[in-house]
């Protein structure tokens, strides 16, 4: 039943799926930390057209499907603009982009139950604003967010299951690539099924470990 | 340091947004709140002045205003010969010369006493940092916190955390330091230590603007003490004015209210 994987092309695809699905996952995730987070500040600080401007950017990301918005990146825009762009940085950056419109909620979220006081203490010893987000805000916020970024990448993972249909040769697009050799349907997408499950399972874990070594007491999200 | 007639209110008057992200303060958007009217104070380098009045009446506002933590919405803040409410002024700089120890404490909550110390020393003196350490080290010392240096607030007590609170305030050496009911969020039995502290400074010369209840501390540090109410100062004068006859009828009242409280106090303990 699982002969096909021992058939050496088809472990090469495997492989190149899980590498560029791991890549593509990583590379977005942490676009979007990067991008969130001055969402964040922008939609906290920001005056009322910045404000505006976010919540547009916002909706646009988390309110249509992730599949029209690679579709629209790595076709539609290049040939309206008439430019070659590597479709591959594309992809990123569509990841990158959707995922910061998701971590600016987690973000703002995190740094709201912190402001009130930190920055006030911050700027009560001569620090600016920008020196307290940095030292003070953010190094709490970026703790108190671990488990929702956690989550945001589980989903980001499997979200990349899109990139095989605009050509890309993820783990989906090798599943769909030994399907049309093969076409042993539930032995297949098995094994897809399981390479996500152990990948996700062992980042989820470690970012636990990573959690509780960097968490600090009294630095935790505070219910209310 | 000194203000010069300075006013603050809070409300849908003067304040187009109110700036939840910055400010811990009530906003009661219904109603237009006078917390700081025509306050004028002086306060030269050594003295130590007490403001005391009935909660709510505005005393941290002010307090918060001389250390522009809260903007004034008319008058001058003066540190120095600087006046700080004139545009272009390098905040930063000048709040980097007051010491400002809040009610709840405020530590950094990521930071061990010793970063909390620390941190301004390195990011705004930009000290190397073995010297920095060397200063927040002395600082905690002089507090008496030497044995929490390296827990983090929530492992400390009330107590703790304020004398660091006060070593924060203190590691700068800043023209002054001004005090916002640094005991009045203590337990109790926890309020005895910082008040030492707060004495040992005294002794010192340091140059403090304490908001306080602690009327035995007041009689043995202030050289004088201001009643505040209702947004404005009722009197000024000595403690003994305070302590034998005030001249305002709301002074006198307010007094012997929290002369009765002390005394409960001190029986039960």
């Amino acid at each position: 039943m699982f002969e096909f994987l021992l058939n050496p092309m088809y472990q090469t695809w495997i492989v190149q799926g899980l590498i560029l699905t791991i890549e593509i996952t990583l590379f977005g995730i942490l676009l979007g930390l990067g991008l969130g987070t001055l969402l964040a500040i922008g939609d906290i600080y920001g005056k009322k057209p910045v404000k505006a401007a976010i919540a547009v950017y916002v909706e646009f990301f988390r309110g249509s499907p992730l599949f029209v918005q690679l579709f629209l990146a790595v076709y539609t825009v290049p040939a309206i603009l008439n430019i070659q762009i590597d479709h591959a940085f594309l992809a990123f950056l569509v990841f990158g982009l959707n995922s910061a419109g998701y971590q600016k909620g987690y973000m703002k979220g995190a740094m709201e139950t912190i402001l009130g006081d930190q920055m006030q203490a911050g700027l009560s010893v001569g620090m600016s604003k920008i020196q307290t987000l940095r030292h003070v805000i953010l190094p709490q916020a970026y703790r108190i967010v671990i488990p929702s970024w956690t989550n945001e990448f589980c989903s980001l993972t499997k979200s990349t299951a899109t990139l095989s249909f605009v050509g890309f040769l993820d783990l989906v697009g090798a599943g769909r690539s030994i399907l049309i050799n093969n076409m042993q349907i539930l032995p297949v997408w098995i094994v897809i099924g399981i390479i996500y499950f152990v990948w996700i399972t062992c980042f989820s874990k470690a970012m636990d470990v990573v959690y509780e070594k960097k968490k600090i007491p009294g630095v935790e999200l505070i219910m209310q | 340091m000194e203000a010069r007639h300075v006013y603050k209110t809070y409300g849908s008057k003067s304040d187009k947004e109110p700036k939840k992200a910055d400010t811990n303060t009530c906003v009661d958007t219904k109603s237009v709140i006078e917390a700081v009217k025509d306050v004028s104070l002086q306060i030269r380098k050594g003295d130590i002045k007490l403001i005391f009045g009935p909660s709510g009446s505005g005393k941290s506002t002010f307090l918060r205003c001389m250390a522009m933590l809260d903007i004034p919405d008319k008058g001058e803040i003066y540190l120095g010969d600087e006046c700080l409410v004139e545009p272009g002024v390098d905040l930063n700089k000048a709040r980097a010369r007051i010491g400002f120890v809040f009610q709840h404490i405020y530590l950094f909550r990521h930071l061990t006493a010793l970063g909390n110390v620390e941190l301004a020393l390195r990011q705004v003196f930009k000290l190397p940092k073995d010297e920095a350490r060397k200063r927040a080290l002395d600082a905690l010392t002089e507090v008496k916190v030497t044995d929490c240096i390296n827990k983090y607030p929530s492992q400390m007590s009330g107590g703790q955390a304020q004398r660091v609170g006060i070593a924060r305030a203190l590691a700068r050496n800043p023209d002054i330091i001004l005090l916002d009911e640094p005991t009045s969020a203590l337990d109790p039995e926890l309020t005895g230590e910082v008040i030492d502290t707060l004495r040992d400074l005294a002794r010192e010369g340091t140059t403090m603007l304490i908001v306080s209840h602690e009327m035995p501390f007041a009689r043995e540090v202030a050289e004088e003490m201001i009643f505040y109410d209702e947004g404005t100062i009722v009197e000024t004068g000595p403690p003994s004015l305070f302590f034998n006859a005030p001249n305002t009828d709301r002074a006198k009242k307010f007094m012997t209210r929290i002369i009765n409280r002390t005394t409960r106090e001190e029986m039960n303990v």
